[in-house]
C-alpha cells in the first residue's frame, strides 16, 4: 500500500473533465433532496415538500391529494404508476452517479469502470425524465386542467441537462482516455481511499449542519406553514425592519433580551462558585468524606431539566415536600406552590441552575488542584502562611488560568442559555420574566408558526454568537498567547 | 491511579502538621466548611430519596402528605400499574432504542472519523477536519432548523434522533487527540507489513481506544436518554415516537388529567385508579423510571464522567 505513493502517474489531461463530471454528480444528488427541485412534480396538486427521494420511496406520496381527482378519473392510476416508476428510476440512476463520481478518483482501469458506470446512471436519469415526461402528457390530458394544474417543474429540465452532461462527458473521457497498462490493478490512491471513507460523514455534516443555513432564506420571504417561496412572496429586509418598527415587536425583544443578558451575567457572575466549591472541598481532611461529596453533588448534572422540574414539583410545589412538612408542624395552614409567581425568577433559575451544575464544574479544579506543587505548600507553611493565605496565594492563582478559559468560553455563549431549563419552569405567573431568546425563538416559531420572524431572530442571534466567540477567542490570544478554540 | 492521588492529599494534609497547630480558629473553619458541604450534599440527594418513598409507601399516606421522611406501607404496585399505561411503555421503548442505536453509531462513527483524521496521506485532511469542527461553534438556530429536517423528510420519524447525531464533532477530538498519544511505532510497523487502513484500524487502533470510547459511550447515552428537545420540535403529529422525558413533561403539565391517561391504558377500572393512585403519585412514579438508570449507571461510570471532562479541558 505505502509503495504505490512511489509510482505516481502523471495525469493525463483529459482527467480534467472529471471535475465537470464531479459538479454535476454532487448536483444531481442535491436534486434528490430538495423539494423545490423535484422533477416528478408534474401537478401542482403533488405536495410541494416531496423531494424526488420521496417521490421514488412513497407512492402516497404522489397521489396522496388525488384520492378525488382518481375517482372522478380526473387523472388515471397508470399515469401516477408511470410516474413512481421513473422516479425510482431517476434515484436510482442518482445512486449509481454518487458510485461513479468516488469511483472516478481512482486509477486509469477504475476510471473506465467509472465511466461505464457514469454513462449508466446518466441514460438512467434521463430514461426517469423521459418517463416522467410520458406521466405529464397523460395528465396533461385531464378533463379539469385548472384543479389538477399539470406542469413541467424547472427541476425536470436541469435535471435531464445533468444526466445529458454525465453521459457525454462520461463517454467523452472514456474515448479520450488511453487503455491502462494490460495487468494494471484497480487501484484508489491511498490519499482517495481515505478521503472515500471520510467522505459519508462529510456529506452527513454538511446535510444537518450546513444545509440549515440555507433555511436562512425563509427571513426574506413571507412565508407561512405549507407554503412554497417564489419571487412573488420575496419581501427583502421586510422582517427585519419589522423587528425595529412593530411595536409589541420590539417590547417583547426588549423583554427578552434584557431576561437573557440578566440570566447569562448572573451565570458569569456566579461563575467563581464551582472554583470556590473545589478549593473549599479540599479543604477538608477526610479523602472519603470529599469523595462522598463529590459522587453525590454531581449527580444532578446528569439529570435532565425536565426531570429537575419534576424534583422542583415534588420538593415546591402545593403536595411537595415543604407544603407538607410546614402542615404537619403547623406553620402553614394549606399548601402554597412556590413555583407560580414572579417575584425573583432570575435568581430562582440562578439557583436550579447552581445546584444542577456546581458540583459537575468544580471537578475540572478539583483535579486542577491535586496537580499543584505540594512544595509550594510546605515552603508558604514555614514562612507562616496561614490556611487562608495559602489558599489565595496558592491555589487561587494557580486555577486562575482554567477559570479564564471557561469565562471567556461563556462570554460566547451569553444569547444562547438553551432552551430547556426556562420552557419546563415557565408558567403562566413568571412567563414575562423566564422569556429568553431561544425560548422565545422556539415560542415564536414552532408555537406561532412565524417562521420569517423567527428565523429572522435566530439569524441575528447566530451571527452575534460567533463574532462574540472570536472576539473572546481574540482577547484571549492576546493576553494570554492562547487560543480557546 | 486513585491511590496515587489521595496520597497526595494526604502528603499535603500531613505536610501542616508538625509545624502547625490548629487554632480555634481552624476547628470553627472545619466544622463550618464540613457543615456546609454535608448540607449542600444532602439538597442533592434528598429529592431523590424523597420522590423514591413517595412512590413505594402507601398511596393514601402519600396523598396526605404524611411520608417526609421515612417510608411506610411499602409496596411496589405503583410501578407495576405504570406497566398499564399504554404510550409510557411506547416512550420507554424509544428512548431505549434510541439510546442503544444512538451512542452506538456516534461512538463508531466517531472512532473511525477520529482515526482517518489522523492519517497525514488523507487527501484534504485538514480542511476536512476543520469542515467538520467548525460545526461547534455556529449553528443556523433552532427553526431553519427545524424547516431543514422537515424539508429532508425526517420529521415525525425515528431517524430524526439517530442520523443528525451520528457525527459529533466534540467527540471527535477527544478521539484524535487520543489516537495521536498512541506511539505511532505500533501503528507504522502494521504499516509497512502492508495492512490496509480498516484492518489496522479495527486490530490496532480500536483496541487500544476503548477508554476513551467507552467515556463518550457513556457521555452520548447520557445525552440521549435525557433528549427532550428534539422530540418536542421534531415529532409534533407522531406521539407514539416522543421520548421518555417529553412524556413526563407532558404528565407534569396535566397532573389533572392523569387519572383519564390511565383510564386510557385499559386494564385498570377508573374507579379502583383514583382510589389506587393520585395524580402526585403518577407523577413520582414517572419521574422515578426516568432518572432510575441515570442513577444506577452513575456510581461504576463515575470515574468515565470525570475522565471525560478532564480530556475536554486540555483539548486545545
Amino acid at each position: 500500500m505505502s509503495q504505490t505513493k512511489a509510482e505516481v502517474r502523471p495525469a493525463h489531461p483529459a482527467e480534467h473533465l472529471y471535475i465537470i463530471m464531479r459538479i454535476a454528480v454532487i448536483a444531481v444528488i442535491v436534486f434528490l433532496f430538495i423539494p423545490a427541485l423535484n422533477p416528478a412534480r408534474v401537478s401542482g396538486m403533488i405536495n410541494p415538500n416531496t423531494s424526488l427521494l420521496t417521490s421514488g420511496i412513497s407512492y402516497e406520496s404522489l397521489t396522496g391529494e388525488f384520492g378525488r381527482a382518481l375517482r372522478k378519473e380526473w387523472v388515471t392510476e397508470d399515469s401516477f404508476r408511470i410516474l413512481f416508476g421513473s422516479s425510482i428510476a431517476a434515484c436510482i440512476g442518482v445512486c449509481l452517479a454518487a458510485v461513479s463520481g468516488c469511483m472516478s478518483l481512482g486509477n486509469l482501469k477504475f476510471k473506465r469502470r467509472a465511466n461505464l458506470f457514469g454513462i449508466g446512471a446518466g441514460a438512467l436519469i434521463a430514461a426517469g425524465m423521459g418517463g416522467i415526461y410520458v406521466a405529464y402528457t397523460q395528465i396533461a390530458t385531464t378533463s379539469k386542467p385548472d384543479r389538477i394544474l399539470p406542469m413541467i417543474p424547472g427541476g425536470f429540465y436541469a435535471m435531464l441537462v445533468l444526466a445529458i452532461v454525465l453521459i457525454v462527458g462520461f463517454a467523452a473521457t472514456q474515448f479520450i482516455l488511453p487503455k491502462p497498462a494490460p495487468g494494471e490493478k484497480a487501484e484508489i490512491e491511498v490519499k482517495y481511499q481515505l478521503f472515500l471513507m471520510l467522505l459519508p460523514f462529510i456529506a452527513l455534516v454538511a446535510v444537518f449542519s450546513y444545509l440549515p443555513l440555507w433555511g436562512w432564506r425563509y427571513a426574506f420571504f413571507d412565508y407561512k406553514v405549507g407554503d412554497t417561496l417564489s419571487m412573488e412572496n420575496f419581501v427583502g429586509f421586510k422582517w427585519f425592519t419589522e423587528l425595529f418598527k412593530n411595536q409589541a415587536t420590539v417590547r417583547d425583544i426588549i423583554r427578552v433580551l434584557r431576561n437573557t443578558l440578566a440570566m447569562s451575567g448572573l451565570g458569569l457572575a456566579t461563575s467563581w462558585v464551582p472554583m470556590a466549591f473545589a478549593i473549599f472541598l479540599c479543604e477538608i481532611h477526610s479523602t472519603k468524606f470529599r469523595r462522598f461529596v463529590q459522587t453525590f453533588t454531581t449527580v444532578p448534572n446528569f439529570i435532565s431539566w425536565v426531570l429537575v422540574y419534576a424534583i422542583a414539583n415534588c420538593i415546591f410545589a402545593t403536595d411537595g415536600f415543604i407544603s407538607s412538612l410546614m402542615i404537619s408542624l403547623g406553620v402553614w395552614d394549606q399548601g402554597v406552590n412556590m413555583l407560580m409567581g414572579a417575584e425573583h425568577t432570575w435568581l430562582k433559575m440562578l439557583a436550579w441552575g447552581l445546584w444542577k451544575g456546581v458540583g459537575w464544574s468544580a471537578i475540572i479544579y478539583i483535579s486542577a488542584i491535586s496537580g499543584i506543587d505540594q512544595q509550594l505548600y510546605e515552603a508558604a507553611t514555614v514562612d507562616g502562611a496561614g490556611r487562608f493565605a495559602r489558599m489565595w496565594h496558592i491555589t487561587v492563582p494557580s486555577l486562575l488560568p482554567t477559570f479564564f478559559v471557561l469565562l471567556l468560553m461563556s462570554v460566547g455563549n451569553i444569547l444562547s442559555n438553551g432552551m430547556d431549563q426556562y420552557l419546563v419552569f415557565e408558567n403562566a405567573t413568571n412567563t414575562d420574566a423566564i422569556m429568553v431568546l431561544d425560548l422565545y425563538v422556539y415560542k415564536l416559531g414552532i408555537g406561532q408558526g412565524q417562521i420569517p420572524l423567527s428565523t429572522v431572530v435566530g439569524m441575528t442571534k447566530s451571527i452575534v454568537s460567533v463574532v462574540l466567540l472570536f472576539s473572546a477567542n481574540a482577547l484571549s490570544k492576546k493576553l494570554r498567547g492562547e487560543s480557546i478554540m | 491511579m486513585k491511590n496515587a492521588a489521595n496520597a497526595k492529599h494526604i502528603r499535603k494534609h500531613a505536610g501542616d502538621s508538625p509545624m502547625y497547630r490548629l487554632t480555634v480558629g481552624d476547628h470553627v473553619f472545619n466544622v463550618i466548611n464540613i457543615l456546609f458541604f454535608t448540607i449542600f450534599t444532602l439538597a442533592c440527594l434528598f429529592p431523590f430519596y424523597y420522590l423514591f418513598i413517595n412512590t413505594i409507601s402507601d398511596n393514601d399516606l402519600v396523598s396526605r402528605g404524611v411520608i417526609n421522611f421515612i417510608p411506610r406501607g411499602i409496596h411496589l404496585s405503583n410501578y407495576l400499574s405504570l406497566l398499564n399505561v399504554g404510550d409510557l411503555s411506547t416512550s420507554l421503548i424509544v428512548t431505549a432504542a434510541r439510546t442503544f442505536l444512538g451512542t452506538l453509531l456516534m461512538v463508531a462513527a466517531s472512532a473511525l472519523i477520529g482515526y482517518l483524521v489522523t492519517q497525514k496521506e488523507m487527501w484534504g485532511r485538514s480542511f476536512w477536519y476543520r469542515f467538520i469542527l467548525i460545526t461547534m461553534y455556529f449553528n443556523a438556530g433552532t427553526i431553519p432548523w427545524f424547516m431543514n429536517m422537515r424539508m429532508l423528510g425526517l420529521t415525525n420519524t425515528f431517524w430524526a434522533y439517530i442520523i443528525p447525531s451520528i457525527v459529533a464533532p466534540y467527540n471527535i477530538i477527544l478521539v484524535k487527540t487520543y489516537i495521536e498519544s498512541i506511539p505511532a511505532a505500533l501503528e507504522e510497523s502494521a504499516k509497512i507489513d502492508g495492512a490496509p487502513y480498516l484492518t489496522i484500524f479495527r486490530k490496532i487502533i480500536l483496541p487500544l481506544c476503548k477508554p476513551i470510547l467507552a467515556t463518550i459511550a457513556i457521555f452520548g447515552a447520557v445525552g440521549n436518554w435525557n433528549s427532550f428537545t428534539d422530540s418536542l420540535i421534531l415529532m409534533q403529529s407522531e406521539p407514539k415516537l416522543y421520548t421518555l422525558q417529553h412524556r413526563l413533561y407532558i404528565y407534569l403539565n396535566q397532573a389533572s388529567n392523569l387519572a383519564a391517561l390511565m383510564q386510557s391504558g385499559g386494564q385498570v377500572s377508573e374507579a379502583a385508579l383514583k382510589s389506587a393512585m393520585s395524580g402526585k403519585v403518577i407523577k413520582y412514579t414517572i419521574a422515578m423510571v426516568t432518572v432510575i438508570p441515570i442513577l444506577c449507571v452513575y456510581p461504576f461510570m463515575q470515574r468515565y464522567f470525570e475522565k471525560g471532562i478532564m480530556l475536554g479541558a486540555v483539548k486545545g
